[in-house]
């Protein structure tokens, strides 16, 4: 069973997740863009998933900044899944090793 | 190969930290009296993890509606973003197939189809994105973080700390990959650090999500005073 409250939030955090989704593609969706625009558009991707990782960079915790050290390395030069395993790995074993 | 196939293969390495986590946010819901049914529900429909965790965060019984809604847009309003940077990608589908596709749209998938509609490009001008390699990473996101989180709402905390296993450090580890398949210079990459700088500065002094907002909105910012004709 869910309450009617538990029932209009989760359909309220939906709408709102859903209109995230779709708002920016509505805007500039039938547009013709300047080249500017689409310079800052090359740029935008990166400054999202740089944003949400941020605060891992202060987290001020040695084991996380030595994982995190090791991960920006194999990031660098490895392809997506072996960069994950070291980044798993490094944090599990750094943690354990420092805490 | 298919590009759908393509697509589900490229969500592997995704799957390492997605699969854990489901499986701990499934766990703190019923922990926070959030029922087994309402679990896959909340996660099927909303479907975007951070949002998620921040809203079972503040959950109480009954939840506070507009708070949960409030955050729930300050932590997706990324979205609005990486909905933008798709839509010059998006010009040759129609809307009716394109706004049903953008209800799946998440970090990795976004990331990894705009990355591929790169490479494709490359090869062969104009032709772009893929709609089925987008669908074949996101159909495999989202059938295993409904039914994961789905399971951790049923067994509760089994897992443990995945803090403890590092298995949190698979995110950030995947947006460090795609960062760097993302690279072009280092002049390039200047309003990435102005992101990283801003969002960091925040999440050290203002509490709640902001963050990523702010550190986004000066990203892009530098990128347009950077780009003056």
């Amino acid at each position: 069973m869910i309450d009617r409250w538990t029932l209009a939030t989760i359909a309220s955090m939906a709408l709102v997740t859903y209109l995230t989704r779709i708002g920016g593609y509505l805007i500039l969706g039938g547009r013709q863009l300047s080249p500017r625009t689409m310079t800052v558009l090359d740029a935008a991707p990166g400054c999202v998933l740089i944003a949400v990782i941020a605060p891992l960079f202060v987290s001020g915790n040695a084991a996380d900044l030595i994982a995190l050290s090791i991960t920006l390395v194999a990031a660098s030069r490895l392809p997506l899944l072996p960069t994950v395993l070291i980044a798993v790995l490094s944090a599990g074993l750094a943690r354990h090793l420092i805490g | 190969m298919s590009d759908f196939n393509r697509g589900l293969r490229a969500s592997m390495p995704v799957l390492i930290g997605l699969v854990p986590a489901a499986l701990v946010l499934g766990a703190q819901s019923t922990a926070k009296g959030i029922t087994p049914v309402a679990v896959p529900l909340m996660t099927g429909l909303n479907f975007a993890g951070g949002s998620e965790f921040a809203a079972v965060g503040l959950w109480t019984s009954p939840p506070h509606l507009l708070l949960i809604a409030g955050v729930t847009l300050l932590v997706n309003s990324r979205h609005l973003v990486m909905g933008a940077t798709l839509a010059p990608w998006l010009r040759h589908l129609p809307r009716r197939r394109v706004l049903p596709a953008l209800f799946l749209m998440v970090d990795e998938s976004w990331a990894m189809a705009l990355a591929d509609a790169k490479t494709r490009e490359q090869r062969a001008p104009a032709s772009g994105f893929s709609m089925s390699y987008f669908l074949g990473v996101s159909t495999a996101l989202y059938a295993s973080w409904v039914i994961f989180t789905a399971l951790g709402a049923l067994t509760g905390p089994v897992l443990g700390d995945m803090h403890r296993w590092g298995l949190d450090m698979a995110f950030p580890a995947i947006f460090l990959a795609l960062l760097r398949g993302m690279w072009k210079s280092l002049g390039a990459a200047v309003p990435w650090l102005a992101s990283l700088a801003v969002a960091a500065g925040t999440f050290l002094t203002v509490d709640g999500a902001w963050y990523v907002p702010a550190g986004a909105l000066a990203g892009i910012v530098t990128a347009w005073i950077r780009a003056w004709p």
